[in-house]
C-alpha cells in the first residue's frame, strides 16, 4: 500500500478551487438511468477492430457462468504507452509498449474467480472464462441476450489531438526545451533528466446484467530531475506533473513553473538540515500533503478491508472521527485530473463519495462486491491496473474540503514544529492504522515563523489519532497535479490528492537529533 | 512465421522473427526477449476460497539500434501483422531521436563462458500442483493459524498459495541466443487481530521455494503468521533514543536494497550516487562481505546470463567493508569507460557470523528488535535515509513489549559502520538473503 512513484509539489494556478465547482454530479450514481441505449452492435465500438462482437462477449459470459455464480464481467483493454527520455542533453531513448488483452471475472457472494488472456479469439476467451468459472459450483446461468450501452457517460478528459497523432518532433522539443531552461536557471545545475510519457488506454466492460461501456482514457506524465553541485557537495531533487489530457496540458507557464520548482527545491537542500526527532506539531502545506489523507484514512476506508473486518475503521461508520470542520472526499470527476475516470473498471458510474462529513465517518469506498455485502450502491471505486487483474476498491482523487482557518494563522500558531512541502511516497498498515509519508523538502517553524529548511525525513503516525489531531484547516485547498501512483495488492493505479494547509497537533518526526528539545 | 491463434506460440521463433523484422525495417542491430508466464494464485479466507486466479501471459520486448539511436518496444499483441507494423513504426520513431554513440549491444565476448553448474530452477512436478492442491494447503495454514494460543483475538485469517512457471527466450543480432525456465511456489498466511485499544494489528509469515516438496510445513507457516500477529497486540510507541538495533533477517532486505541503486553505474554516471569514487575504500563495517552470486542452486536470483545476455559470474561487491565493484551494464560502462559487470543484482551472498538470532538478542541485552519497515525512502545521491519501523523492545536479552509508530533515520555511510554483528541465518525466501544484523548506538524517533 505505498505510493511508489509520486513525486510532486503543490501546483499551478487554481487547480483546487476552480476544479471543485464541477464535482457534484449526483445523478450519475443512479445506474438505471445511465444505461439506456440498446442495439445489437452499439456496445462494441473501438474493439470491433480486434474482432470483438456482442456475440463473442455473450459467448464468453455464457462460459463464465457455466458453473453458476452471481455475476460475471469481461474487461477488454488496449493500451499504448510511449516514453521519451532525455539524459546528458539529448533525447537518447524512446520506448513503446502495447498491451492488449481481456480479463474475465466470475463473482459468487464475496468470492472471485479470475482469468485473463492476450489471445483475443473465441477459443482464448472461452479458456479464460472457464478458468474464472471454477469459483462457482452450481447449474449454469444464461448470459444476457442483448446489451445496453451507457449513453450519458460524462467526458471528463476531452482531447483535441490524440497522442498517436502528435509528431515525435513536437514531444522532443518539449524535452529539450525543459533541459535548456533548467540549465539556464541556475549555474550549479550539473545533470538534468527528463522523462515524458503519454498513454492511450481504451477499455470495454460488459457484464452479465447486460451493461456494456467503452471508455478512452488518456494519460500523460512529465518528470524533471536535477542534480546540482556546489562547493564540492551534491544535492538532487525532482518534480513531476500528470493529467488525463493532450499535449495542450504542457503550457509554457506550466513548464516554466516546473523548472522554477525543481531548481528552487534542489538549491534549498544545500542549506537544509535534518529536523530533530520525536513528536511535534506538523503543518502540512496545501496540495501534495493530501498524501496524509490517502494514507491516514483513504486506504482504511476501502470497503474490502472493512468487509473483511481488518481495517482500523471497520467499526467507526457514523461515528465522530475528527473535528467538525474536517470533511474528506474521494471523487473521480475533476476534469483532466490524473485520478479522474468517466466510468470505473466494473462499468459503474463515478461520482463523489464523502469519507468524512463535518467530522463524522460517512461512507466507505465500494466496488460491486462490497456494495452488495453492505447493501449500498457501488461508489464507482472498482478499479484495476489493467486486464491482468480483478478490480477492487481503490481511491480516485482524495482531498479535504476547505476549513475555517488561514494559512498564516496556522503557521503563526506553532511554537516549534515543522512545515512539510514536497513529498515522495507514503505507506500504511490498514489494521494497526500506522502510516508514514516521506518529506523531501520542508522547513522548521520556530516561534510562529518559517525558518531553516529541512530534508529527507519520514513522518509516522496512526490514522485515527492523527485525524483527531488535525486541529486547524485553512481555506486554501489545492489539488496536486503530481503523478501519484497508488499500489495495493500488487496493482498500481493513478490517483490524485489534495488538501488545504492543515495543522496536526502532534506526530512523530523521524529526524536524527537524539533528544528532543 | 508463428501461429497466433492459441497459447502454443513458438516463442523462440517469435523472438527470432522480431530481429528479422527489425533488420528489414532498417535497424542495424537488435535484441529480443520473448516470455511466457503461467501464474496461479488462490486466497483462502476464514473458511472459504476468497479468490482464485489463473493466467498465462506472453509477450515480446525488443531493443532496436537504428543509425546510432536506441529505442525499446514491447507488446503482448503477437498477431504477425500487428507485430510487423509495430516494429516498423518503432524503427521509424527511433530515427526521430538523437544518436547516442554509447548505445550498443554487449561485446559478444561477454556472452561466452556461461557456467555449466546445474542451477535447479525448475520443479518437474510443477504441472501436478494444481489450484486445488493449493486450496488444500491454504486450508491447512488457515486451520493452524486458528488453533494457536491466543487465537480468540483473531479477526481474520487469509492464507494464500501461488505458483508460477516463467519461460524466457532471448536472441541478439550479434550472436546471442539463450533460454531459461524456472518455477516458484509461495505460501503465506496473513492474520489480523483485535487489540483492546481498537487497533487491528496484522502480521504474516510466508515461505517460498522453487520446488513444491521443499516447502516448509504449511501448518508452521499458518501458526507462525498468527503468533506474529498476536505478539503485536498492545504495541505502543517507544521513547526517542539512541540504542542497539537488531534487524530481523526477513526485514533486512529493505536496508540492503537501499544500497543497490547507488551501486549502479547509471547512478554513478548521473552523479546520483553517494558511492561514487569509493572503490577500494572502507564504506561499511569490516564485518560486511557481500558477493553477488548468480550461481547458487535453487535460489530466487540465480541465472546463467543477465538481462543483456552477459554470462553470469560470482563477483565480490563488498569485502571486509571495502567497496570492490559496481553494477555496470553495457551502456553506462561505455559512458564511464569501465568494463561491464552486470547491470542488475542476482543473489547477495553474505559472509555469515557464527551466532543465531536468539544468541544475538541475548548478547545485546537491551535493544530494539526491528521486524518490519513501513514507508520511508533513501536518497541515493547523499545516502540519507529515513524509514518507519515496527518491532519489539529487547530486555535482558529476551523479546519484550511490542513497539510501533517509530522511525529510523541516518546516513548509510555512518549507519553501516555501526554494524557490530552478523547472524548465521540468511533469509532464504528473497534473493537479497540478508542475515540478522546488529547495529549499535542508532537513533530511533518515537515519543
Amino acid at each position: 500500500m505505498s505510493d511508489q512513484t509520486g513525486i510532486s509539489r503543490r501546483t499551478v494556478i487554481g487547480a483546487g478551487a476552480a476544479a471543485l465547482a464541477t464535482v457534484a454530479v449526483a445523478d450519475l450514481l443512479d445506474i438505471s438511468t445511465v444505461f439506456a441505449k440498446t442495439g445489437p452492435t452499439a456496445g462494441v465500438g473501438y474493439f470491433s477492430r480486434f474482432g470483438v462482437t456482442e456475440k463473442l462477449i455473450r459467448d464468453t459470459l455464457s462460459a463464465a457462468l457455466s458453473k453458476g455464480g452471481d455475476y460475471a464481467d469481461v474487461f477488454f483493454q488496449h493500451r499504448v504507452t510511449n516514453n521519451l527520455m532525455l539524459e546528458d542533453g539529448i533525447v537518447n531513448r524512446a520506448s513503446s509498449n502495447v498491451g492488449l488483452g481481456v480479463g474475465v471475472r466470475v463473482v459468487k457472494g464475496d468470492q472471485t474467480g479470475y482469468g485473463f488472456t492476450e489471445d483475443i479469439t473465441a477459443d482464448g476467451l472461452r479458456r479464460a472464462a472457464l478458468t474464472a468459472a471454477v469459483i462457482a459450483e452450481g447449474p449454469a446461468k444464461t448470459a444476457p441476450a442483448r446489451f445496453k450501452v451507457m449513453d450519458s457517460k460524462p467526458n471528463r478528459y476531452p482531447v483535441k489531438i490524440k497522442w498517436e497523432d502528435i509528431r515525435p518532433q513536437q514531444k522532443l522539443t518539449l524535452l529539450t526545451g525543459l533541459n535548456d531552461k533548467t540549465f539556464k536557471a541556475n549555474q550549479f545545475v550539473r545533470k538534468v533528466n527528463v522523462n515524458f510519457m503519454d498513454q492511450g488506454s481504451v477499455i470495454l466492460v460488459a457484464d452479465s446484467t447486460g451493461r456494456i461501456v467503452e471508455d478512452a482514457q488518456p494519460m500523460t506524465t512529465l518528470y524533471l530531475g536535477v542534480v546540482a553541485e556546489k562547493d564540492g557537495r551534491r544535492e538532487n531533487n525532482n518534480v513531476n506533473r500528470a493529467a488525463r489530457q493532450d499535449i495542450g496540458y504542457y503550457t509554457p507557464q506550466r513548464l516554466d513553473r516546473m523548472v522554477t520548482d525543481v531548481v528552487d527545491k534542489t538549491m534549498v537542500l544545500f542549506d537544509a538540515e535534518q529536523p530533530p526527532a520525536g513528536e511535534m506539531p506538523v503543518v502540512m502545506a496545501a496540495g501534495a500533503a493530501g498524501i496524509l489523507l490517502h494514507e491516514a484514512i483513504g486506504h482504511g476506508m476501502e470497503a474490502d478491508f472493512n468487509r473483511k473486518n481488518v481495517s482500523i475503521y471497520s467499526d467507526k461508520l457514523g461515528k465522530p472521527v475528527a473535528k467538525p470542520f474536517v470533511s474528506i472526499v474521494d471523487e473521480g470527476t475533476q476534469d483532466n485530473a490524473r485520478g479522474a475516470i468517466n466510468v470505473d473498471d466494473e462499468g459503474n458510474a463515478v461520482g463523489r463519495t464523502m469519507l468524512v462529513e463535518n467530522g463524522t465517518l460517512t461512507s466507505y469506498l465500494h466496488d460491486s462486491i462490497s456494495a452488495k455485502h453492505y447493501g449500498v450502491k457501488p461508489t464507482g471505486n472498482g478499479r484495476r491496473q489493467g486486464y491482468e487483474f480483478a478490480p477492487m476498491p481503490r481511491m480516485r482523487s482524495t482531498y479535504m474540503l476547505p476549513g475555517p482557518h488561514k494559512r498564516d494563522e496556522i503557521v503563526a500558531s506553532v511554537k516549534r514544529g515543522i512545515y512539510c512541502d514536497l513529498f515522495s511516497n507514503g505507506q500504511v498498515n490498514i489494521g494497526a492504522g500506522d502510516f508514514t509519508f516521506y518529506v523531501k523538502n520542508g522547513y522548521m517553524i520556530e516561534d510562529g515563523k518559517i525558518t531553516k529548511p529541512i530534508k529527507d525525513v519520514n513522518i509516522i503516525g496512526n490514522g485515527p489519532k492523527v485525524l483527531e489531531q488535525i486541529d486547524m484547516v485553512a481555506d486554501d485547498l489545492k489539488i496536486d497535479e503530481g503523478g501519484w501512483t497508488c499500489g495495493k495488492d500488487g496493482q498500481f493505479v493513478p490517483v490524485s490528492q489534495g488538501i488545504p494547509t492543515v495543522r496536526v497537533s502532534a506526530i512523530t518526526v523521524g529526524g536524527r537529533a537524539e533528544k528532543k528539545g | 512465421m508463428a501461429k497466433t491463434t492459441s497459447n502454443d506460440h513458438d516463442m523462440l521463433a517469435i523472438a527470432q522473427s522480431c530481429i528479422a523484422m527489425a533488420k528489414s525495417a532498417g535497424a542495424g542491430d537488435a535484441s529480443a526477449r520473448a516470455y511466457r508466464v503461467r501464474d496461479v494464485s488462490l486466497d483462502y479466507r476464514d473458511g472459504k476460497v476468497e479468490k482464485i486466479s489463473e493466467s498465462t501471459t506472453r509477450g515480446v520486448g525488443i531493443q532496436l539500434y537504428v543509425d546510432g539511436r536506441f529505442s525499446t518496444v514491447s507488446t503482448s499483441d503477437l498477431r504477425p501483422d500487428a507485430l510487423k507494423a509495430f516494429i516498423a513504426d518503432a524503427v521509424a520513431l527511433g530515427k526521430a531521436i538523437t544518436p547516442d554513440p554509447f548505445r550498443a549491444l554487449p561485446d559478444p565476448e561477454l556472452y561466452k563462458g556461461q557456467s555449466s553448474v546445474d542451477l535447479q530452477l525448475e520443479d518437474p512436478k510443477y504441472p501436478d500442483v494444481s489450484a486445488e492442491e493449493g486450496r488444500k494447503v491454504a486450508k491447512v495454514m488457515h486451520d493452524a493459524a486458528r488453533a494457536v494460543k491466543g487465537s480468540e483475538a483473531i479477526l481474520s485469517v487469509t492464507s494464500s498459495f501461488s505458483s508460477n512457471l516463467v519461460e524466457n527466450w532471448m536472441v541478439a543480432s550479434n550472436g546471442f541466443s539463450g533460454a531459461n525456465r524456472s518455477t516458484a511456489f509461495f505460501l503465506s498466511t496473513g492474520v489480523s487481530a483485535k487489540d483492546s485499544d481498537g487497533r487491528r494489528p496484522e502480521e504474516y509469515d510466508y515461505a517460498g521455494s522453487r520446488f513444491w516438496n521443499a516447502l516448509v510445513d504449511p501448518a508452521k507457516i499458518g501458526a507462525s503468521g498468527a503468533q506474529r500477529t498476536i505478539a503485536r497486540l498492545g504495541s505502543k510507541k517507544g521513547e526517542t533514543m539512541a540504542m542497539t538495533v537488531i534487524v530481523d533477517n526477513r526485514a533486512g532486505g529493505r536496508l540492503a536494497g537501499m544500497l543497490s541503486g547507488p551501486l549502479s553505474a547509471g547512478a554513478l554516471q548521473q552523479k546520483r550516487s553517494f558511492l561514487e569514487g569509493k572503490i577500494g575504500q572502507q564504506i561499511v563495517s569490516p564485518l560486511v562481505s557481500i558477493t553477488d552470486d548468480p550461481l547458487i542452486p535453487k535460489a530466487f536470483g540465480s541465472r546463467k546470463f543477465d538481462g543483456e545476455g552477459i554470462a553470469a559470474q560470482p563477483r565480490a561487491v563488498i569485502e571486509d567493508g571495502v567497496l570492490k565493484s559496481y553494477y555496470v551494464d553495457t551502456y553506462y560502462g561505455r559512458k564511464l569507460k569501465v568494463a561491464p559487470t552486470s547491470g542488475s543484482t542476482s543473489n547477495l551472498s553474505w559472509k555469515l557470523g557464527s551466532k543465531s538470532q536468539k544468541e544475538l538478542l541475548a548478547d545485546a541485552k537491551e535493544a530494539l528488535f526491528i521486524t518490519g519497515f513501513i514507508g520511508g525512502n533513501s536518497n541515493s545521491g547523499t545516502g540519507d535515509f529515513s524509514v518507519g519501523v515496527v518491532g519489539f523492545r529487547v530486555r535482558n536479552g529476551e523479546i519484550a513489549e511490542p513497539l510501533a509508530e517509530m522511525n529510523l533515520s541516518g546516513n548509510h555511510l555512518e549507519f553501516w559502520k555501526k554494524l557490530i554483528a552478523v547472524g548465521n541465518d540468511p533469509f532464504p525466501y528473497s534473493s537479497l538473503r540478508t542475515p540478522t544484523l546488529v547495529f549499535e548506538n542508532v537513533s530511533v524517533a518515537g515519543t
